[in-house]
């Protein structure tokens, strides 16, 4: 297997089915509209993550970390969304905000992961926020591939980090 | 009328829930940010139903029930997650949950899955309450 069969995994295997339930759950589930659903996805040296970022990782037999960022006007749309017009305390502003970052993440993997490897179930860590970190870079033994989804109100940024042999050469889903 | 414990990592989601619940004409019984605090908050409060998260920090919802079940065959449990792999589903079961939830919820997914508990609940006193008459006639 060569490097760019392996990095085409990390896209189309991980990255790809979370575009798709993360652009279904922004539309369907939150009512916030995705201008473009053509979405590129890159594999960049290095990452620069949005100040509102979550993370969790998958267990099992297959292990990536996902981290998922919204711009603030999008997080803000999205806790309305999820308030469900219900009135909160200022105090309570923040850490409603960290729960559903988390949240969005949890139910977006949750929803979309399925292991191409070998059927197993694919566990999730608690999700947990990111907020010092600045960037990601990719090291020798690993992947990054990462993707922008634009809505009327921003950004939302969805990156998979994966080590570099993420599917062994005998079981690689492409080949099946 | 159910008297409900709450159990989620996630601030929003148990804040959710608990409104859906009271919308529906239950009472909150408690709640609980993780397992073990489940587990103790079940032997405490014995509420009727439980909603139970999967995915949590300290110890995860499918070992709470195994271990709620240990003391506690009586109160019914519903897992709420974002799986919706089978083995997740079958693992819960197993576990000795009797309903299941997937993720993204709402005030009707949590009245439908209530409602499907309580019916199978329901046919079952009703089927007893049936046979004891049936007795009684003998």
């Amino acid at each position: 297997m060569n490097n760019i069969e392996e990095t085409a995994s990390l896209e189309h295997e991980i990255l790809s089915p979370l575009i798709q339930r993360s652009i279904s759950f922004l539309k369907d589930d939150l009512e916030i509209d995705v201008i473009s659903e053509n979405i590129d996805i890159i594999s960049p040296k290095k990452i620069k993550l949005k100040k509102n970022t979550a993370m969790l990782g998958t267990g099992g037999s297959i292990q990536v970390l996902i981290t998922m960022g919204y711009d603030d006007r999008l997080l803000d749309k999205i806790v309305e969304a999820f308030l469900e017009g219900e009135e909160i305390e200022e105090e309570e502003l923040e850490e409603i905000q960290e729960s559903v970052s988390c949240e969005v993440v949890n139910t977006i993997v949750g929803n979309a992961l399925k292991n191409p490897l070998d059927g197993t179930t694919l566990g999730i860590t608690p999700p947990i926020l990111i907020s010092e970190a600045k960037s990601l870079f990719r090291q020798k033994s690993s992947q990054i591939a990462s993707a922008t989804i634009k809505t009327e109100f921003g950004e939302m940024l969805l990156t998979a980090i994966g080590p570099k042999e993420l599917f062994s050469k005998k079981l690689n889903f492409k080949e099946l | 009328m159910l008297n409900i414990l709450v159990v989620d990592d996630s601030l929003i989601i148990r804040k959710n829930i608990k409104k859906y619940i009271t919308n529906l004409g239950h009472s909150i019984a408690g709640e609980a940010k993780n397992g073990s605090m489940a587990i103790e908050q079940c032997k405490d409060l014995k509420p009727d139903l439980i909603t139970m998260d999967i995915t949590m920090p300290d110890m995860d919802g499918i070992t709470a029930v195994k271990k709620i079940r240990e003391f506690n065959s009586k109160t019914n449990i519903i897992m709420i997650t974002s799986h919706g792999q089978e083995e997740m589903v079958v693992n819960s079961l197993k576990a000795g949950a009797q309903g299941y939830l997937l993720k993204p919820i709402n005030e009707e997914k949590l009245a439908q899955a209530i409602a499907n508990i309580y019916q199978e609940y329901t046919q079952d006193l009703d089927d007893e309450l049936l046979d004891d008459d049936e007795l009684l006639d003998d």
